[in-house]
């Protein structure tokens, strides 16, 4: 795996874990680069100081903190190794709470998600911690420094790991005020409610991530690949028209292939295909109905200009 | 001169028929039961995946009426052509508005699209299931069984628009059938009954077929099936 971003101590009473933290992630996004629209050519971003008039490296670039107007404070590496918190290196957990609770008060807002490694020494501490979490159903919650910030965190056990996912502060979560939410005006009928849970029911099965993908990303991929072979990307496909009597002629088949499983037991009552007769009405132009509840309204046998 | 003596100089037959479908359908709403079932007095068909709507026909010109949609007949113009498969004038149908995919499964996804206003997505197709006016006159007083005849007859089958097939009495086995091609859920139309509008009480039910074995992803289109009243 790649290599880890993070290097520090699970800490909590006076146990100590050291782990290793990995991106759980990565974005499936197309990259794109950005070139000069006339040759080509990529762009390059300079840092530029205005000041000089001149582009200058990254190397003589410095973290600054505006104090006051247009007044900084140059911060150093070893300044924010310095920072007197105890999380600067270590994974510091707060509490360990019910699961339902920490999703109730925000940890569902999940910032990024990491794997955690444990060092050779701490393998033990390690997985007595992750099995104490599932059999109590805890959630470990967590305070962790990372990108020069105090983050919130939330360990989890997972496969055969602990996940460890940044959350939001609650300053950080929107209010849902401003919104239009009038959930307690809406009035819902028990027919309502029933057609409802009979939809959600038909669609129930197990949530398997392998049949989801980006389709998005795989047409736009399609179109990047016919452009690097030099065609025009076709449109969205139009092929043959489809024709309505082709979904007729499938439901007919799926009813023929029930009846002919079935028929493996006992006899059967024929079901009569009442509807098939519209198929063929096409060849026999005009079919009269013929008993007499099927007489036809009195305006039908007048001829239709 | 003429014009004096011919005040209405139009060249059609004077006596023509005022128009006489109403101008909007009230809908006879489905019953919702539990589950697919078998009686003889039932007519079973799919309940397609689409929007309700009504094909209203009269003097060579349709007018499409669908559940929430302001004007129909902008979005789906193809329907259009049902006139010409249509052996009388003066014809309302109960049916369904669909969006067929390349491969002519309903498409909720091109379904969405034709209703923001893409015309190309998609071929839009109308499975009629009921017969409210015939030759400028309402039959919903016949009995289902009657209604479904004259359909058959006067609708004939195109590649847009077809009278939707359907099967008598065997329910369940409809809903087997239902089951292996996505469709979720089976209309059952009581064959002895009236159109009326508003709830329809035993004359149509509506049964939720549930997959036996839950499919990788849902085939057909699940939209706008929520009473919108």
């Amino acid at each position: 795996m790649a290599r880890s971003m993070w290097r520090g101590a699970i800490q909590f009473g006076l146990v100590t874990i050291p782990v290793k933290l990995y991106l759980a992630t990565e974005s499936g996004g197309i990259g794109f680069n950005m070139l000069h629209k006339k040759d080509l050519s990529r762009i390059q971003m300079k840092i530029y100081c205005p000041e000089d008039d001149e582009v200058i490296p990254r190397s003589e670039t410095v973290r600054g903190y505006e104090w006051s107007k247009g007044k900084y404070v140059v911060v150093t590496e070893e300044d924010l190794e310095a920072v007197p918190l105890k999380t600067v290196r270590s994974i510091e957990i707060e509490a360990f709470v019910d699961e339902e609770e920490a999703e109730e008060k925000g940890a569902r807002f999940v910032k990024q998600a990491y794997y955690l490694e444990p060092d050779e020494i701490g393998r033990k501490a390690f997985y007595l911690l992750k099995s104490v979490l599932e059999e109590s159903g805890k959630v470990a919650i967590c305070k962790i420094v990372l990108k020069d910030r105090e983050q919130l965190a939330a360990l989890n056990p997972f496969s055969k790991t602990i996940l460890l996912q940044t959350l939001h502060w609650p300053d950080e979560i929107r209010s849902l005020e401003e919104l239009n939410l009038p959930e307690d005006e809406i009035e819902i009928k028990d027919s309502e409610r029933k057609m409802a849970e009979q939809l959600v029911a038909s669609m129930g099965g197990d949530f398997d991530p392998e049949q989801e993908h980006d389709e998005y990303r795989e047409a736009l991929m399609q179109v990047i690949e016919a452009k690097v072979a030099g065609q025009k990307p076709e449109p969205a496909k139009k092929t043959e028209p489809t024709k309505i009597g082709d979904l007729m002629a499938a439901l007919e088949a799926s009813v023929a292939a029930a009846r002919e499983s079935r028929r493996g037991g006992a006899a059967e009552k024929e079901a009569k295909p009442a509807g098939a007769k519209t198929a063929r009405a096409k060849r026999t132009t005009t079919r009269k109905a013929k008993a007499s509840e099927e007489e036809a309204p009195a305006a039908r046998r007048r001829k239709t200009a | 001169m003429s014009s004096e003596q011919l005040p209405l100089p139009v060249p059609s037959a004077p006596d023509e028929p005022p128009l006489r479908l109403p101008d909007r359908v009230a809908p006879m709403q489905a019953t919702l039961v539990d589950a697919p079932f078998d009686d003889a007095g039932y007519f079973f068909e799919p309940w397609w995946p689409g929007i309700r709507a009504f094909a209203l026909a009269e003097r060579g010109r349709l007018r499409l009426q669908a559940d929430g949609l302001a004007d129909a007949d902008a979005t789906f113009p193809e329907i259009g052509e049902l006139l010409g498969q249509l052996g009388e004038d003066g014809v309302a149908l109960d049916g369904t508005l669909l969006v067929l995919d390349d491969d002519g499964r309903p498409d909720s996804g091109l379904l969405r699209a034709r209703l923001d206003g893409n015309l190309d997505a998609g071929r839009p197709a109308y499975v009629a299931s009921d017969l409210l006016w015939a030759g400028g006159e309402p039959v919903t007083r016949r009995s289902f069984r009657v209604r479904r005849r004259w359909l058959e007859a006067l609708l004939t089958a195109g590649d847009r628009a077809v009278a939707g097939h359907g099967y008598v009495g065997d329910g369940t086995l409809v809903a087997e059938a239902l089951a292996t091609i996505g469709v979720d859920a089976l209309s059952a139309r009581q064959l002895s009954s009236r159109y009326r509008a508003g709830p329809a009480g035993a004359a149509w039910l509506r049964a939720p077929i549930i997959p036996a074995e839950p499919r990788p992803r849902p085939t057909l289109a699940l939209i706008l099936r929520l009473p919108l009243d």
